[in-house]
């Protein structure tokens, strides 16, 4: 049966599943057609349905860069901005797990007087517009000399990625239960055997989900870093929002926003190999 | 104007309770080179210590920032002072950040940034709100090269930035004109308007192949000054605009847009996608070039007097481009300038920048490489100077620099604009039916709140 899965399983797809299938796969893939076609154009105008004149065409004529010549140049500042996005992306999700590990054993296992508001507070983030939020954190972080600084934005991002992070942790420890922790306990594991060989191992999944939502979360938020960075701190996000601001995508702009696009689909291929195999392979397998 | 104010407003609030505080250093230094004691060699041994220099500007332009990276820096780093270059996608960021960090108490020394390329109402705003270091322009050793006698009248756009007085706060950086472009394969040469009559005459055959940046972008606003210069109905043109609002009173500014104003409004069912119901106004000049490219109009008006040259040199601007005179005898001419704000953490080393910038070498190689033309006197240049500027100019297509200059009108008074702006937006945008004078009135108590 599993041997012949693979093919069996697409002809076994009703014409009107595979035809599905394929509007998914067009509303997912179609955009990214006209956006790598524009990156190698030099004059690409309506009704023509490629490029008029293309970038290589130019390349030898222009004394500036163009197109991806300015993309893979540090004038573009693509690679600090990468560097910047993954490295607040990591330390936010670290500080995040931090926080909302032991959070989430509380909110899963203790029953407390006002648990619920409790809950609903956590959340307030994600109702609160984002902008409300920007200006009021703006006008502290002036005074304490945090804007247009690293330790300033990363605040700033556990704002609306903590929210998230706690309540799947929760979810996770829920799943849990006490069991198989008294289990090891009885059988005589220490507290610290426990955490490493029971918790941590069981957690992994949901742990490792949270911490790529929580990731991707960061690498996406444009209007905290813009308003707490100052413009000082270019992040992915940012450095394409004054690229596109204009409302016209020209080459460089296009090849940007392809590069904006790897992180995540980088990070993406990643987990969907980790949490198959690693977590749910070793914690729950046989 | 309003989104900052309101912004300002906010933070002015919270920070009510702060104090006025300032580094007694830089505080020293800048009293002293205002005040023409310090000199030169001073203030670049000053910026030598303070290492770097925070320039704010609009970011939007691969061109300029290439040219940035690859010319500024390094001169600036063989006079000992790192240049950071902060692009920004708007200038109005740069200067929501200087007032916000004025109203927490930082002084000069202590704020983050340090220069920021504007002009008109950003400019308006940082002086009235007192957040400019002072006069430092004149003091300049490039200062020579520019023209501050006030007896002579090209001196004008030096002295005064969309009619507010630059007092010296700041130093011009590039001077343009509103200069509109058709595409010579859609237009035959005989169509080509003239004037605002033409335009329409044009727009009658051809309906829905010209729109022009939605105000209040500053693109809209000019194209609207333009529209009521020439209908002025006294025939003086662009002359009662030089006034401020404390001189022109709302009724007499009313008579004298009401034209301009009746005339756009004429033309909006004539505009891109009109005929569909709402006729399209682009944001900025980035979609305005893509419609030009499109060819979804015919016309391309923008301040860009070198915009054809280097849109052929980018590709965002159609093969047969070429620039025309229009509206005749009032194309806008104006400069935009490098400001130093009151809070500035380096001013030594803005001062060292705002120098290297009016230089002859930085204008030249601006020109060259970003098609941004020069923003020093070519008059007051020694004949090299003024030949190197004039070899590296992409040059004009379809036009010469004697006509571009015999239809030059000056800007509007800022504080005008503003008048105008809101007047636009209640008037075009969406149709009111108050008559002109009662919109205008609102616009005068708006502005004195």
């Amino acid at each position: 049966m599993a041997t012949k899965s693979d093919t069996s399983l697409s002809s076994r797809l009703s014409p009107f599943q595979r035809f599905y299938l394929i509007v998914i796969a067009g509303f997912i893939l179609g955009p990214f057609i006209p956006l790598l076609i524009q990156s190698f154009a030099f004059r690409w105008a309506w009704p023509d349905l490629l490029p008029g004149t293309w970038w290589l065409e130019q390349r030898g004529k222009s004394m500036m860069p163009l197109a991806w010549d300015y993309v893979l140049s540090p004038y573009s500042r693509v690679w600090e901005a990468t560097v910047n996005t993954v490295a607040i992306g990591l330390i936010v999700t670290v500080i995040c797990l931090a926080i909302c590990l032991p959070a989430a054993r509380v909110l899963a296992r203790e029953k407390f007087r006002g648990k619920s508001a409790f809950e609903f507070f956590l959340s307030l983030p994600l109702i609160v517009p984002e902008a409300a939020i920007g200006i009021a954190l703006l006008m502290m972080f002036i005074r304490l000399g945090l804007a247009g600084s690293y330790v300033g934005i990363i605040v700033a991002h556990l704002i609306p990625t903590i929210p998230y992070m706690v309540r799947m942790l929760t979810a996770v420890y829920q799943g849990l239960g006490r069991d198989f922790e008294e289990q090891a306990m009885i059988l005589g594991a220490s507290r610290w055997q426990v955490l490493r060989l029971v918790t941590l191992p069981m957690l992994l999944p949901g742990v490792v989900a949270g911490a790529l939502f929580t990731f991707l979360v960061s690498t996406n938020i444009f209007l905290l870093t813009f308003f707490l960075g100052q413009g000082q701190i270019v992040t992915l996000p940012t450095l394409l929002f004054s690229k596109i601001a204009g409302g016209t995508l020209d080459a460089s702009a296009a090849g940007i926003t392809l590069i904006v696009t790897l992180p995540g689909i980088i990070l993406l291929i990643i987990s969907e190999r980790f949490i198959k195999e690693e977590a749910f392979g070793k914690g729950f397998g046989n | 104007m309003n989104r900052s104010a309101a912004f300002a407003s906010l933070i002015a609030l919270a920070a009510a309770s702060a104090v006025q505080a300032e580094d007694a250093d830089s505080a020293a230094f800048r009293d002293a080179f205002l005040s023409g004691e310090a000199d030169w060699a001073a203030v670049e041994a000053r910026a030598q210590e303070e290492g770097t220099v925070n320039l704010y500007y609009w970011g939007g332009s691969d061109l300029l920032n290439v040219w940035m990276d690859r010319v500024v820096a390094p001169a600036l780093s063989e006079k000992g002072v790192a240049l950071n270059p902060v692009r920004i996608t708007g200038t109005k960021d740069a200067v929501d950040l200087v007032l916000a960090e004025k109203n927490a108490g930082k002084g000069v020394g202590e704020g983050s940034v340090d220069m920021i390329w504007l002009n008109g109402e950003n400019f308006a705003t940082l002086k009235r709100q007192d957040a400019l270091l002072g006069s430092f322009a004149p003091l300049l050793p490039n200062a020579a090269n520019l023209e501050w006698n006030p007896d002579d009248e090209r001196s004008l756009l030096n002295l005064r930035d969309f009619g507010v007085e630059t007092g010296g706060a700041e130093v011009p950086w590039s001077g343009e004109q509103y200069v509109c472009a058709y595409n010579a394969d859609r237009v035959a040469a005989e169509d080509v308007p003239a004037t605002f009559a033409d335009l329409r005459a044009y727009l009658e055959a051809n309906p829905g192949k010209f729109t022009y940046v939605k105000p209040p972008h500053y693109l809209g606003n000019t194209f609207v000054q333009q529209a009521i210069y020439a209908h002025n109905p006294d025939g003086t043109g662009a002359e009662p605009f030089q006034q401020s609002v404390d001189q022109i009173e709302a009724g007499e500014l009313a008579r004298l847009i009401a034209p301009g104003l009746d005339y756009l409004r004429e033309l909006e069912p004539l505009l891109l996608d009109a005929a569909g119901g709402t006729p399209r106004y682009p944001e900025d000049n980035a979609a305005l070039d893509g419609l030009f490219l499109n060819g979804e109009v015919d016309f391309n008006c923008k301040f860009g007097l070198y915009a054809v040259a280097t849109g052929l040199s980018t590709g965002t601007y159609p093969e047969a481009a070429q620039q025309f005179v229009f509206p005749e005898g009032t194309m806008i001419k104006n400069k935009n300038y490098l400001a130093i704000p009151a809070n500035a953490p380096n001013p030594a080393a803005a001062l060292v920048l705002a120098d290297w910038m009016t230089s002859v070498e930085a204008q030249a190689s601006k020109l060259q490489m970003t098609g941004m033309p020069s923003g020093i006197d070519s008059w007051m240049l020694d004949a090299a100077g003024a030949q190197a500027i004039a070899d590296a100019s992409p040059g004009l297509v379809g036009v010469t620099q004697d006509a571009l200059d015999a239809n030059a009108a000056p800007d509007t008074n800022a504080t005008l604009v503003d008048v105008i702006e809101a007047t636009w937006l209640e008037y075009i945008e969406r149709d009111s039916t108050d008559p002109i004078e009662a919109i205008v009135a609102r616009a005068y108590k708006n502005l004195s709140k």
